[in-house]
């Protein structure tokens, strides 16, 4: 089944006396356990359609659907519940809650989606470990390095294990050392979870990892192809979702 | 891999609770501050409400104790004004009266008493004031017994002792054992004087009555006023102030006019509802500040933390789910600063309801006896006054974070990351 499939999306923003076409009839799908990212310069709408993915915006024309629900136009609340069930999130800038210290930033939507206590700790204590932060459970944000911070920030998108994980940018406050580990950590939990990530990049040592490689420009799909991880990485052929 | 979506359940308030507990708890400065405020501000409003319901409580109180007694007999005809001493406008027939109060249920003590002015003099001074003719053993005068502080108290039968105002004794450069000449205006018309030795000296904590009174034993003074057996008035104590109107109608009698605390001191409890209101307006402002403050403090923490909302939307938090949260950050500040803010009230109540804030003799007795006001001013403790502004201080603390609270929910989770 389709993670997420979006017909003829548009979204229009109000830009002075302009309409800016940020997405304009945007048809795509995304596969479970797909490992894609888009690609395009900046202003093509990569993030548009990230958020119209991520129900965090809702589109003026055209059809949303996550795992074959139509969530189009679903209310506030019903977009937050699929946000909680069905989606992680990895920004560029990774937005981790302050104040909370790594193993609570991850617990969160844990925490949100009622998962009992006893469970919720293995998880979370799974999630640290694959992401090699587990002498850093205790630590703030403000006390890891960028490239720990994006760390806890895919292990907090995979907790509730969600059906896709939707990345913008995710290295793109990083070294180039950090970002290929960030890569290297997404692409191998895409592996073990089968979770579907689609991340938005202009990195090539990014694109380099995916398997599919959408390309947009001016709020188009133009092309599509598939991507070195598909037989760099061929030994891991995507996981049959359950 | 991925588990059948969990229902639509609503989150539970349990889980809310301890991310703003977290909130709360992780962002020292902003809680600190917040907390801060809202105690500084209750702590205000309950010491300055404590010390006004204190001055105005001691204000009637004292015009009760020292002037007026619960409930006054006077003849109908009387004069206040000029303390007539008429003996068709004093009370007569004591005896059998006194009987009758005395009798009364709800009526713990009842005297009769006789005001004259008069000239009080010695070699170089006199002074014109208010002397009153009491029995100096009657409840009503515990004061009087209780503030003497030289010489003592004149016996029922005393006939010629006078009993002064330590201040009105210094002014006269007067001591116990002293010498003084009384004059007064008889009810005939005719100048009656008497020399009177100055038993004891009193201090009743009120300046203004110090300063102005002067009491002889009731018989002698009924003599000096050629008005044996009548009386200006018999004062009332009560056991309840409160059943005074009560008491009074069970006590009419024709001819008299029954009197109760609050006609007696018409002056005083209309300047306290006066002044009352004034502190209302007053109250009100502080009222405000503290309300601008915690509003600031509170709004300050919803924009500095704009983008987090968006994290937690992101993270699949509902618009109801945000707004409570900052609602019961709201509430934990509110909490601890409003219980921060009644211990150091308490605090401030208690030391000043025990040690009083002194203004100094002086100033106080410029005020006069009109109002029997004590030189220090001591606050009052009413539970009732207190629990109600540590209840509004809560329910304008959840007022003024209903605004952030609904900004912060009503935001788009891509506007609010965006304006991180």
């Amino acid at each position: 089944m389709d993670a997420v499939r979006l017909d003829n999306v548009s979204k229009i923003y109000q830009v002075g006396d302009h309409d800016l076409r940020a997405l304009d009839g945007v048809s795509l799908s995304v596969a479970e356990g797909e490992f894609t990212t888009i690609v395009g310069p900046s202003g093509s709408g990569k993030t548009t359609m990230l958020q119209m993915i991520g129900c965090l915006d809702r589109p003026d024309q055209g059809s949303v659907h996550i795992r074959g629900r139509d969530v189009t136009a679903l209310g506030a609340d019903a977009r937050a519940d699929i946000r909680r069930d069905e989606i992680g999130f990895i920004f560029q800038f990774f937005a981790l809650v302050p104040v909370l210290d790594v193993y609570e930033n991850v617990e969160l939507p844990l925490l949100l989606a009622g998962v009992p206590d006893a469970e919720r700790k293995e998880r979370v204590d799974a999630l640290i470990e694959a992401v090699g932060l587990a002498d850093r459970r205790k630590h703030r944000p403000d006390q890891l390095s960028g490239g720990e911070q994006q760390r806890v920030a895919v292990a907090r998108a995979l907790a509730p294990r969600p059906v896709l994980v939707l990345a913008d940018e995710p290295t793109a406050n990083l070294d180039t050392a950090n970002g290929e580990k960030i890569m290297e950590i997404m692409l191998r939990l895409n592996q073990e979870t089968g979770t579907a990530f689609v991340f938005a990049t202009h990195d090539p040592r990014v694109v380099a990892f995916a398997r599919r490689v959408v390309e947009m420009r001016d709020g188009k799909v133009v092309g599509e192809h598939a991507g070195a991880g598909a037989t760099v990485g061929g030994a891991a052929a995507p996981v049959a979702a359950g | 891999m991925s588990e059948p979506a969990p229902s639509k359940g609503n989150l539970g308030l349990g889980v809310l609770w301890r991310i703003a507990w977290r909130d709360v708890t992780r962002n020292k400065r902003r809680s600190i501050l917040s907390v801060t405020a809202v105690a500084l501000g209750l702590t205000l409003l309950i010491v300055l409400n404590g010390l006004i319901g204190g001055v105005v409580a001691d204000m009637v109180e004292n015009a009760v104790r020292l002037q007026t007694g619960h409930l006054q007999w006077r003849n109908e005809n009387y004069d206040e004004d000029a303390l007539s001493l008429r003996p068709s406008e004093l009370v007569d027939d004591l005896e059998s009266r006194l009987a009758r109060a005395r009798a009364t249920d709800g009526v713990r003590a009842a005297t009769p008493v006789l005001w004259m002015r008069g000239l009080l003099s010695t070699a170089d001074e006199s002074l014109d004031l208010r002397l009153m003719g009491i029995e100096p053993g009657s409840q009503l005068h515990t004061h009087v017994r209780d503030g003497i502080v030289a010489g003592s108290l004149l016996s029922a039968d005393d006939r010629d002792g006078i009993l002064l105002g330590e201040r009105l004794a210094k002014s006269l450069d007067v001591v116990a054992g002293d010498k003084v000449g009384v004059a007064v205006v008889s009810a005939e018309g005719t100048l009656d004087e008497g020399a009177f030795t100055v038993r004891g000296l009193f201090n009743t904590g009120i300046p203004g009555y110090d300063q102005g009174t002067a009491f002889f034993a009731l018989d002698k003074a009924q003599a000096l006023a050629q008005n044996r057996g009548r009386a200006s008035a018999i004062m009332m104590l009560l056991d309840e102030p409160e059943a005074a109107d009560e008491i009074a109608a069970a006590l009419a009698e024709p001819g008299l006019e029954t009197l109760t605390w609050t006609e007696l001191n018409v002056t005083t409890v209309e300047y306290m509802t006066l002044a009352r209101r004034f502190y209302w307006i007053l109250d009100a402002i502080v009222m405000l500040v503290v309300a601008v403050v915690i509003a600031n403090t509170l709004l300050m923490a919803v924009f500095e933390r704009i983008r987090e909302m968006g994290i937690l939307a992101s993270l699949g938090m509902r618009r109801g789910q945000i707004r409570t949260l900052f609602l019961l950050e709201a509430l934990v500040l509110g909490l601890i600063g409003s219980a921060l803010g009644l211990v150091f009230g308490l605090a401030g109540v208690t030391w000043l309801a025990r040690n009083g804030i002194d203004f100094g003799e002086d100033a106080v007795a410029s005020v006069g006896d009109a109002y029997a006001m004590g030189s220090v001013m001591y606050a009052r403790f009413e539970p009732g006054l207190i629990l109600g502004l540590t209840l509004w201080t809560l329910a304008v603390i959840l007022l003024v974070a209903l605004y952030p609270a609904r900004f912060a929910s009503r935001l788009e989770p891509v506007e609010a990351l965006r304006k991180g």
